[in-house]
């Protein structure tokens, strides 16, 4: 059995079903905090989330991967509150979007230091909310390219994921070949790894998703519905089609167990103003209809959203984790 | 209506605040300390030791503690609001950040293309809220305005973000009538001329740290070149005997000097210790140094005691009285 934490206590992957891999309840840069323009009322964050959940729920989702790392507003039992109350399953994330958005504390750390934060959040908990992570988020920095302290993130994230069995996802597939190197140097299989935000605008041109697929990772078409035909795109919005067609080579070439698919939306966003009329359900209300239109079959749809994920998590597990629930 | 002094309570007169320690820190968190799995936060043991040491200052004849932490390195109101009440010691907290290093990504790499860091404007428009609006208890609400602008830019050099910060907090200084305090411990008289030409009067500004490091001689010549542009001294290391720092010996002898050569409004003292750290060394000082090792050793060193008295309580009071906007 593999057991996957999600923040009210650990599933099976077999539970998991359908699931977005890459979402945020809400997202911050470290020290938004300090910015009241931001600040939402407890009551407004509720109000923003609750709808969309309930309505990933009534779509048939299932779970929810929250990819806010350490520092950027991750907060566990508000998360805790919110599974309990809509019944979606919330994993939350232990690691970091990048070395951009590790606080002082963290950007001096050792490897070392590192894996023991991550270990601890896997297996004894987060803070004091008594909820555990079940996946681990790493990313490169602004500028495209991995610097040492993205490196000792990635390092410290391999290490922890070997250590637990939890797998590990990508804020950027740029600069794959350095990440892979490091990755594989600490002994992780690249099959616990998600090299997401292939798929967005910004990094066109910059993803070696062959040398990814080759060393055995995943790609991740997870910014879905960051396009530019909405009113207002982020800097990172690409065409609809375009992303649409970018995942349809990989499901033309047999290569749908390659990829996983997300949109990357937030909730309730904490620092920045969020993308209007972007949201997880853009999922079911555009993409898989989208899919279905070009003749994608339901067994394609739920290998994307059910069988990938649970492979994703259930992967070489360690024995350790594995005899623990028997 | 005679002067006010922005406390965590509220404004008070500049008059009562008494003997006053410019620069101490109550809590101090290293950023993202506050989210390691190896440390705890356990505030009502962070109230024990705090208040007890404000009980120490208190019963040393001390007034008021400045913490000059910042926004963003531990602060926490409803703590700080809570010991002033129980311990009857008046406590300004500050607003302001440095250097770069303690920042949050929000400030160095926005979610903007490019990550272009924040410039002095948008921090003077932070830390002027802080300082006319009230100081954030962060995605809750506002509470009291900041006493003080503080900042501080690296030791190996100051960078372009430290620049900005430092002018910010100058222009927010300029706009809410608080004072700003700063270390600048690479090139200090620079740091002082950038502040100033943010339009910021020299008797607004504190330049701190000046007796970290640095033998009597060399900490000599700065204070003096601080002290000729107008701007407040800060003596903040009293008692500390750090390798390379000067003793309080040569404090004392720095002291004398400058008040010879009539400077002697312009001089601030302060232990510059830390009541509870968390994610960095604790530092062995008490808030109370001053008055009970230092003062003796000025009066021995011929200060009388209406020199003392200026130093410890009127510099202060009418550094951190809020100028009319
Ligand atoms: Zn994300």
């Amino acid at each position: 059995m593999t057991r996957v934490n999600t923040v009210l206590g650990p599933i099976a992957a077999q539970q998991l079903g359908f699931t977005s891999i890459h979402e945020h309840i809400g997202y911050g840069m470290p020290g938004s905090e300090l910015d009241t323009r931001w600040w939402k009322t407890p009551e407004q964050r509720y109000e923003e989330t609750i709808p969309k959940l309930r309505a990933f729920a009534e779509h048939g989702g299932q779970t929810f991967v929250d990819a806010t790392g350490i520092c950027n507003g991750r907060d566990i039992d508000y998360y805790q509150s919110i599974a309990e109350k809509t019944g979606v399953n919330i994993i939350a994330a232990t690691g970091f979007v990048g070395g951009d958005t590790a606080l002082k504390h963290f950007a001096e750390a050792s490897v070392e230091y590192l894996t023991d934060q991550f270990v601890h959040e896997l297996t004894v908990g987060i803070g004091t909310s008594g909820g555990k992570a079940g996946i681990i988020k790493v990313g490169v920095s602004r500028g495209f390219k991995l610097t040492a302290l993205d490196l000792r993130i990635y390092r410290a994230a391999a290490r922890a994921s070997l250590a637990t069995g939890a797998p590990i996802i990508t804020h950027l597939a740029v600069d794959a070949a350095t990440a892979i190197e490091a990755l594989q140097d600490e002994g992780l299989p690249l099959t616990r790894v998600l090299f997401g935000h292939a798929d967005d605008g910004v990094s066109q041109g910059k993803v070696d998703e062959e040398g990814i697929v080759s060393a055995g990772g995943r790609i991740g078409f997870d910014t879905f519905g960051y396009d530019l035909e909405l009113p207002d795109p982020p800097f990172w919005g690409r065409h609809r089609d375009e992303r649409f067609q970018h995942l349809m080579r990989y499901l033309r070439s047999g290569q749908a167990d390659k990829v996983l698919v997300a949109a990357d939306a937030n909730c309730s966003p904490l620092g920045w103003p969020g993308v209007k009329g972007h949201t997880i359900n853009y999922l079911f209300e555009q993409l898989i209809p989208d899919l279905r239109q070009d003749g994608v079959d339901d067994a394609t749809i739920d290998q994307l959203f059910i069988g990938n994920v649970a492979d994703f998590f259930t992967t070489s597990t360690p024995d350790t984790l594995n005899s623990e629930g028997k | 209506m005679s002067a006010q002094v922005n406390t965590v309570l509220g404004p008070i007169g500049a008059d009562e605040l008494g003997v006053v320690a410019i620069h101490e820190a109550l809590l101090s968190v290293v950023p993202g300390a506050q989210f390691a799995y190896d440390i705890t936060i356990d505030r009502a043991e962070i109230f024990d030791i705090l208040a007890s040491k404000l009980r120490a200052f208190k019963a040393a004849g001390g007034g008021t503690i400045v913490d000059r932490t910042g926004m963003f390195h531990g602060r926490d109101l409803p703590l700080y609001e809570a010991l002033s009440r129980s311990t009857g010691v008046h406590i300004v907290a500050s607003t302001g950040m440095g250097p770069e290093e303690n920042l949050g990504g929000y400030f160095l790499t926005p979610q903007t293309n490019p990550p272009t860091p924040w410039p002095a404007e948008r921090f003077a428009e932070l830390f002027a809220a802080e300082a006319t609006d009230g100081m954030v208890h962060p995605r809750v609400a506002r509470r009291a305005p900041a006493g003080l602008i503080v900042t501080t830019q690296s030791s190996d050099g100051a960078t372009p973000t430290d620049d900005s910060l430092l002018r910010g907090a100058a222009l927010a200084a300029t706009r809410s009538g608080v004072a700003l305090a700063f270390s600048a411990p690479s090139d200090t008289i620079r740091a002082l001329e950038l502040a100033l030409a943010e339009g910021l009067p020299a008797d607004r500004i504190v330049v701190s740290g000046l007796d970290r490091a640095g033998t009597g001689a060399t900490v000599r010549a700065t204070a003096r070149a601080v002290a000729k542009r107008g701007a407040y001294i800060a003596l903040d290391h009293i008692g500390r005997v750090d390798a390379g720092s000067p003793s309080d010996d040569d404090r004392a002898a720095l002291v004398l000097a400058l008040v010879d050569a009539g400077h002697g409004a312009r001089i601030l003292l302060s232990a510059g210790a830390v009541g509870v750290a968390k994610g960095h060394a604790e530092v062995n000082s008490a808030y109370e140094v001053v008055l009970t090792d230092f003062a003796p050793k000025l009066a021995a060193h011929g200060l009388d005691e209406d020199g003392i008295r200026r130093i410890l309580i009127d510099n202060p009071r009418d550094l951190l009285a809020v100028k009319e906007a």
